[in-house]
């Protein structure tokens, strides 16, 4: 038979119930808005019930703990998207940087050269005119300083994107080493409390392992002793407790390159994240322009000088070169510059006479015929503009696309473990009525007690 | 699906429809749907090239306005010329009728030589400072007054010039002949001498390129002197020889009523169009000299009425003077056709500069009646995702709960 003693009992069970979700709701209200929090959930079980022979009586509630709520496969989704983003996210940024300098304005290359060719055309129709030679000239050199500073514009945001590479390296390294140092921790609390589920730990393990990911793409396995993450290649960066750091190292061309541990040159496997993406743009994108920017320069400096060399200026001498240009291609774009400065050396002429415009065709039809390349200058250009807009455009549309989907996928998370404070505030009247009813069955037990202890007095 | 927090989805909403207001706000306010290249970069990297085309479209239109008047100057010169040749016909004619008088011949002769004077004034017409008919050689006037005798400056009887006089190499002596109407050009040679120079004078006159007759001798003053001895046509000579020291008439030689083409007869050219060029100039000698023959027929002319020759040689004169005129008809054929070619090209460049920039248009332009429709469209879109915001946004449980009960 149930006593007033196990009443209290079970009264109190309750009381300590009600105040463990008093407590969780506290501490999730608390954390609503605490970046990585998972919410908790208290966790009650029915006390077994005693066998009395007769009957089975209840024995009330246990309060056995708190437990995050948590979708591992989610989160291992968002780290993938992070990644992709934050790549994404590098490459627009630069290649956006980079978009003024081939938009069509009064001093981009494509303007620049047609103005060239409109001067040499202008000159046909007063090849002695020291005005319009002049014009030439100023044209020349417009296109050149147009290549300096379209070359000039990617090879400072390579430096940039370069200088993030050893950003990003350190503040990788620094992750993984608190990534690490929190394994023990969270192997032994699991250890300790199976009911938990990691807590504010793994939590916080979480929240690191996703700023890694926003800054490189990562492979993250769970294992007896905690996390373990390599790079996209299998790399290793966190091994239980241990971490491996990551180093840059410059090349010849002054490029940081990333070495793992071991030394290893593991640069081009890095495709994603804010390093991924900012190599690869370092690298693939602007390097393939600077490429091409410097193809078209040179061969197009070539074109001209040889133009120049099968003429006279108007001192009857075979013309000198129009443009200096580095004899490598590389750096043609940078190095490109007026030869001539005196207009009359200008070689117009294809007899030696001043009055001859005989070699100005020639020039023209430089405008007209394929360079080595195989494209015509006009069209080698406009081959640079849509590679510029095609790869920022490519960037733009990841960018929104994985931001898109993060959003979708944060909202699934925050389904299972963000907190709702309608919810929390639904939770805290709930408990509060039952801490309140327990009180009340304490109380009503104390008054039975003092009843019974007063049945020996009479009044 | 358990719904925890709106405030994520309402801000990934709001800069969407931020977004998308902002392109809509840029293409009204640009009038362009492709501003960057990565907006459409197909359609940018067309464009660079369709404004490639538009410069070039430009400039053979410039070219043509700076052409057309040029060459009206030069086609308006030879109207004069035809003009001056017809009046000298017409007075050929009456210096034919075998009663006229030697007096009335010679004053004929003058007039005839009035005529031959605005043909050669017209023959040096210029157009801002470039004259027409010398060919390239257009910066200085191309028919010269011939003279019989050119000496050198330099040279004296102390120190006369010989045939072993080194000449400086590179240096260019130039010979206009006015009778042959061609020209001797002799460019020194590292180790050449006035004897080489000599030389060469001999082969062009036994070519016919010069007068025979036409020598080159030290004279008395110790000056290289280049002469030709024939009564009715002179030489133009020129040097930039430093030895020399240029080349200059001797007073007195004169030869009147001859001329000699100091142009060349290299022709320019300009583009006008991305196929079509036109000659930017006429050379000279094909209209005056060797081909029309126009200066010597009034030369030839002039000396038969100064000399009161038998009317069957006026005659022939006169009739001489009646093919060059309708030699140069058909010598300024050509450059009527540039004429009209041009005027026609001009219209088409016009037509030209509209396809083109209708092709610009289409490919960055915005359709402007769809980007107003756009912009009302984001502008609803955005006040409607800030008013969803406002809605939903205080909308909690607690502000039910906090309510003063009754």
């Amino acid at each position: 038979m149930a006593s007033l003693t196990s009443a209290l009992s079970i009264a109190m069970q309750a009381l300590q119930a009600a105040d463990g979700g008093l407590q969780v709701t506290n501490n999730n209200i608390s954390n609503a808005n605490t970046p990585g929090y998972t919410r908790q959930q208290v966790v009650l079980q029915e006390t077994t019930p005693a066998d009395n022979g007769d009957f089975v009586a209840g024995e009330g509630v246990t309060f056995v703990g708190y437990q995050s709520v948590r979708d591992e496969l989610v989160m291992a989704q968002i780290q993938s998207q992070t990644s992709a983003q934050s790549g994404a996210n590098a490459s627009l940024a630069s290649l956006q940087q980079i978009q003024p300098t081939f938009t069509t304005s009064t001093t981009d290359i494509g303007t620049e050269m047609s103005a060239l060719f409109s001067s040499l055309s202008s000159l046909a129709t007063d090849p002695t005119s020291s005005a319009s030679r002049q014009a030439v000239l100023t044209a020349g050199q417009n296109l050149a300083t147009a290549f300096n500073t379209a070359s000039s514009t990617l090879t400072s945001q390579q430096a940039t994107l370069n200088t993030q590479v050893s950003q990003d390296v350190t503040q990788i390294n620094q992750l993984t080493q608190q990534i690490a140092a929190l394994n023990p921790e969270i192997v032994e609390q699991n250890a300790n409390n199976t009911v938990e589920n990691g807590g504010a730990l793994q939590d916080q393990q979480n929240q690191l392992i996703q700023q890694l990911s926003a800054l490189t793409n990562v492979a993250i396995t769970q294992t007896n002793n905690g996390v373990t993450i390599s790079t996209g290649n299998g790399t290793a960066l966190v091994v239980g407790p241990q971490s491996f750091a990551l180093q840059t190292s410059a090349g010849s061309n002054g490029a940081e390159a990333v070495l793992d541990s071991n030394g290893n040159d593991i640069t081009k496997t890095l495709t994603s994240g804010d390093l991924g993406g900012t190599i690869q743009t370092r690298d693939q994108a602007i390097g393939g322009l600077l490429t091409q920017l410097n193809t078209l320069a040179n061969q197009f400096a070539n074109a001209f000088n040889s133009v120049q060399a099968s003429g006279y200026d108007q001192n009857g001498k075979p013309g000198q070169n129009f443009f200096t240009i580095p004899s490598a291609v590389s750096g043609s774009a940078a190095g490109i510059q007026m030869n001539i400065t005196d207009p009359a050396l200008l070689a117009a002429s294809s007899d030696g006479t001043a009055g001859s415009d005989g070699n100005l065709a020639n020039f023209a039809a430089v405008q007209k015929n394929a360079l080595p390349s195989g494209q015509t200058p006009a069209d080698a250009y406009s081959s640079i503009v849509y590679q510029v807009g095609s790869l920022t455009a490519n960037a733009n549309a990841e960018s929104s696309g994985t931001t898109a989907s993060l959003t979708q996928l944060n909202d699934q998370l925050n389904s299972v473990s963000g907190v709702s404070i309608d919810e929390e505030s639904a939770n805290l009247i709930t408990y509060q009525n039952a801490y309140e009813a327990a009180a009340r069955v304490i109380s009503t037990i104390q008054a039975l007690m003092t009843a019974t202890m007063s049945m020996d007095t009479p009044g | 699906m358990r719904v925890t927090n709106m405030v994520p989805d309402i801000e990934y909403s709001m800069q969407q429809s931020q977004q998308a207001l902002a392109t809509a706000e840029m293409q009204v306010a640009t009038g362009l749907r492709v501003n960057r290249p990565s907006d459409d970069p197909a359609a940018a990297a067309n464009d660079t090239v369709s404004l490639a085309a538009s410069a070039n479209v430009d400039q053979f239109t410039s070219n043509v306005d700076a052409l057309l008047p040029q060459l009206q100057t030069a086609d308006s010169a030879i109207s004069q010329v035809t003009s001056a040749l017809n009046t000298a016909i017409t007075l050929g004619t009456q210096g034919a009728n075998g009663s006229i008088t030697a007096a009335q011949r010679s004053s004929i002769a003058t007039e005839v030589a009035g005529a031959l004077t605005t043909v050669i004034a017209q023959a040096n017409a210029s157009y801002s400072g470039v004259y027409l008919f010398g060919g390239s050689a257009s910066s200085t006037p191309p028919f010269v007054a011939a003279s019989s005798t050119y000496n050198s400056v330099n040279g004296s009887a102390a120190h006369p010039l010989s045939a072993s006089t080194a000449l400086t190499a590179g240096s260019v002596t130039t010979i206009s002949d006015a009778q042959t109407g061609d020209t001797f050009t002799f460019t020194a040679k590292a180790g050449d001498t006035i004897g080489a120079l000599q030389t060469a004078l001999a082969t062009a006159v036994s070519a016919g390129t010069l007068t025979a007759g036409t020598t080159a001798t030290i004279n008395s003053s110790g000056h290289l002197s280049i002469a030709t001895n024939s009564s009715t046509a002179g030489i133009v000579v020129s040097s930039n020889d430093a030895v020399l020291g240029s080349m200059s008439a001797a007073s007195g030689t004169a030869v009147a009523n001859t001329y000699a083409y100091v142009g060349n007869s290299t022709v320019n050219t300009a583009q006008v169009g991305d196929t079509l060029t036109v000659a930017t100039n006429v050379a000279g000698n094909n209209l005056f000299t060797t081909g029309s023959n126009v200066i010597g027929a009034l030369t030839g002319l002039i000396s038969a009425l100064q000399n009161n020759e038998t009317s069957v040689q006026i005659g022939a004169a006169t009739t001489a003077v009646s093919t060059a005129l309708s030699s140069i008809g058909q010598q300024r054929v050509p450059l009527d056709n540039s004429i009209s070619e041009m005027n026609s090209q001009e219209s088409y460049l016009g037509q030209e500069t509209v396809t083109l920039t209708t092709q610009q248009d289409n490919l960055v332009g915005a359709n402007m009646a769809v980007a107003a429709t756009n912009l009302a469209q984001a502008q609803t879109q955005n006040q409607a995702v800030l008013a969803v915001a406002a809605k939903v946004m205080p909308q909690t449980l607690l502000n039910y709960l906090s309510q003063p009960s009754a």
